[in-house]
């Protein structure tokens, strides 16, 4: 009946929640709310120096700036990053799933292989990509050379970006294969065996049996990635600085609050980054209730 | 139940240190040189005009220069046993300038090095320009006043007054000038054939076109970092322009314009060493362009004289020199360098070292130590020291008339267009290294971003 004892140390799962919470307050949803209030004033982030409110005036620069085409763009590049790699970094972390989830040789290697980029971090992907690309010799250079092709790849105003894509794809795609893979593997073999007795083929059985019951692992690799890729300046710091049209709006964000060659804006950023949460909440929400619907329907 | 107790008891002790934790944290970098010198007590005891102090320096890597500091550094610690230099270097990019943010934010830094002097001086005729940053640390109180302290007078007064002061009051040293609006050229490649240092922009041409029949790659270029690349459009800016001053001031009031044909000349002029330049040169990071000259893969490459310590330390046998891009025809006024006052030092106004801090500078100021550290950064000195360096020697008569690069003397419009914004310069954007075909287009975007972003 009394589960955590009687007396005081009834108060002990409080108390021991009470740790991380505070934790949680002071340096993750604090900072959160305060964001909100420092959108709304012309802080520089110098000490000593006077800030005051400035009502709506950073939301107006963000959008109404004669730089304001570039901010647009990187809205636009946001959208084009987050479809791109939430949609091919799903599929093939579903396909890699599925082809380990068989009784391969060896399968626990391949597993820990497609898994490594995650743990390599952000930066060694992004040296191992930049010398794979280099201009002079790299590797990839060379496959280029076969097909008589030629390509600065991450300095290029045509490919960039694209080539940003592909890295973040590849540094995540053994994420989403792990969450697949586990959800996979939760599926009762019986369901297949009754299937294989009323004839299904192949394509049927994942279609029927396959896709419904790994829904909850879809929603929830949806969703990560969606807010992973929303939220990605990292890769692109790394790979280009922002240069060669690869400004994300969470780059843009990062760029205001921590600049090279100008005053930091830390008012304007922190309006970019309300404008970010917007942005990744509507998103996110609309997709949730779509993928959860989804699973109830299945 | 004895042992819930017990653990309950735990719990209240762990949330106890924490909390204690957190106190101490707040008090101990409100006051870490007392509490650095209480740790070691007996030594300080003794003498407490000798107290323990530890001084911290921020500064960016580039190796020659942090041997120099690391081995002043020791010099320094020996003179003075009670001081302790923490000299903490980051990569050069935004790294350090987050660096400088945070280290002035928490109060935990004592020296901060600059990158440059005080440049562009804010002028009345940019009116809503942004406010330099240093300004705006001068204006917040943060920079010491460094007016009365007789080691500046260890440097030319004039060096002093064009490069740290503001508003009458010296605010930093300067260690130095550089310049970057040259090309570093390979001697035994030039001598294999038979070519001489241009001094107009036909020769130039002739110099590059000879070797290119020659199969030799004429032009090295950083194009990944951009800021390397737009150096050599500031060397033809330099050599085009004949007043770059007006120009500018010009450019606020409307009576000169980034699509007038100087400019117009100045991006043909870069178009055509980037046309000439080696296969990929976009995709060359700044860091390993050296290795690219060391290596002879190229005759010549755009870069700052403050990179001529590497060049001789990545192969001792490298013959090369330096001559300024000759943009014109005219030999004459090509044939001077421009460049930037290079690294600052300042201190920090809050520092609770102030006076280990002016120790430090005042023994760096000293001729010995000063004429060591031009010749590890190969500045060109801002005092009378003589430095035993060929190359410094070599470049001397270019430097008779030194003068301002485009990037220290331009001030931009706040929320400029990227075709026009920094310092205004931006070949990258143009074919071969970027989309835009011509130079007039590239012209006409920056003149339509420039004006846009007119004060209202």
């Amino acid at each position: 009946m009394y589960p955590f004892g009687r007396g005081i140390a009834r108060h002990l799962p409080l108390a021991l929640l009470m740790l991380p919470l505070l934790l949680y307050v002071v340096f993750g949803f604090g900072p959160s709310v305060a964001t909100i209030f420092f959108s709304f004033t012309n802080a520089s982030g110098l000490p000593g120096v006077d800030w005051h409110f400035i009502g709506w005036h950073n939301y107006e620069k963000f959008f109404f700036s004669s730089d304001q085409q570039e901010r647009i763009r990187s809205i636009g590049n946001s959208v084009y990053f987050a479809f791109a790699v939430v949609v091919i970094q799903n599929a093939i972390g579903l396909w890699m799933a599925i082809l380990l989830n068989r009784k391969l040789k060896g399968d626990a290697f391949y597993r820990a292989t497609f898994f490594l980029p995650v743990v390599l971090g952000v930066t060694v992907s992004g040296l191992v990509w930049r010398m794979m690309t280099n201009p002079l010799g790299g590797p990839m250079k060379e496959v280029y050379s076969w097909f008589g092709a030629k390509s600065t790849f991450f300095s290029s105003y045509d490919s960039a970006f694209e080539w940003i894509i592909f890295v973040q794809i590849w540094m995540y795609m053994g994420y989403s294969m792990t969450i697949f893979l586990a959800g996979l593997q939760s599926i009762p073999k019986d369901l297949y065996e009754a299937g294989h007795i009323d004839g299904t083929n192949r394509w049927q059985s994942f279609r029927h049996i396959t896709f419904p019951m790994i829904a909850p692992s879809f929603t929830v690799n949806m969703m990560l990635s969606i807010i992973g890729a929303l939220q990605t300046f990292d890769i692109i710091y790394v790979l280009t600085g922002g240069n060669f049209n690869t400004r994300t709006l969470a780059f843009d964000v990062f760029r205001d609050a921590i600049a090279t060659n100008r005053t930091a804006d830390y008012g304007l950023a922190s309006a970019g980054a309300m404008i970010q949460f917007v942005f990744v909440f509507l998103v996110s929400v609309i997709v949730l209730i779509y993928l959860r619907r989804r699973e109830v329907e299945l | 139940m004895l042992k819930k107790r017990l653990l309950l008891l735990l719990v209240c002790m762990m949330f106890v240190s924490v909390a204690a934790a957190c106190g101490n944290g707040k008090e101990e970098s409100s006051s870490s040189p007392s509490a650095s010198a209480g740790s070691s007590a007996p030594a300080s005891s003794a003498s407490p005009a000798e107290e323990e102090v530890t001084l911290k320096i921020i500064h960016w890597i580039n190796e020659p220069v942090n041997k120099y500091y690391e081995e002043f550094n020791k010099k320094f610690m020996e003179r003075y046993p009670n001081i302790k230099v923490v000299y903490d270097v980051v990569p050069s990019d935004a790294t350090y300038d987050q660096l400088q943010q945070t280290r002035i934010n928490a109060n935990d830094a004592d020296l901060m090095a600059l990158k440059s002097g005080f440049a562009p001086i804010p002028q009345e005729w940019a009116k809503g320009a942004e406010d330099p940053l240093w300004k705006q640390w001068i204006d917040a109180g943060l920079i010491a006043d460094l007016s009365n302290q007789e080691f500046v007078k260890n440097y030319n007064p004039v060096d002093v007054q064009n490069s740290t002061t503001y508003n009458g009051k010296v605010y930093g040293i300067n260690m130095g000038k550089v310049s970057f609006t040259g090309l570093y050229y390979n001697k035994k490649i030039f001598a294999e054939n038979n070519l001489q240092v241009p001094k107009t922009w036909d020769e130039f041409v002739n110099v590059v076109k000879t070797l290119k029949d020659k199969g030799i790659a004429p032009i090295g270029f950083a194009g990944k970092d951009i800021w390397p690349l737009n150096l050599a459009v500031q060397g033809l800016s330099a050599s085009v322009h004949k007043d770059q001053g007006s120009f500018i001031k010009g450019l606020w009031d409307g009576s000169t314009k980034f699509t007038d044909p100087v400019q117009i000349e100045i991006l043909d002029k870069a178009q055509f060493m980037m046309q000439n330049a080696i296969d990929g040169f976009m995709g060359v990071d700044y860091a390993s362009l050296p290795s690219l000259f060391i290596s002879g893969q190229v005759a010549m490459i755009a870069d700052g004289t403050w990179n001529a310590p590497t060049l001789k330390s990545g192969d001792a046998s490298l013959e090369f020199g330096y001559f300024p891009i000759p943009g014109s025809n005219d030999a004459a006024q090509n044939a001077s360098l421009a460049g930037k006052y290079d690294m600052s030092w300042v201190v920090l106004e809050k520092s609770k070292n102030k006076d280990a801090a002016l120790k430090w500078l005042a023994m760096q100021s000293e001729p010995e130590n000063y004429a060591a550290f031009v010749k590890a950064s190969g500045f060109l000195p801002n005092a009378d020291v003589t430095v035993d360096d060929p190359f410094i020697n070599e470049i001397k008569p270019y430097l008779s008339n030194f003068k301002l690069a485009w990037d220290q003397l331009f001030i931009n419009r706040a929320n400029a267009g990227e075709h026009v914004n920094g310092s205004s310069i931006h070949a990258e954007f143009l074919a071969p290294a970027g989309p835009i075909k011509t130079s007039k287009e590239l012209a006409e975007l920056s003149q339509k971003e420039w004006d846009a972003a007119a004060p209202k």
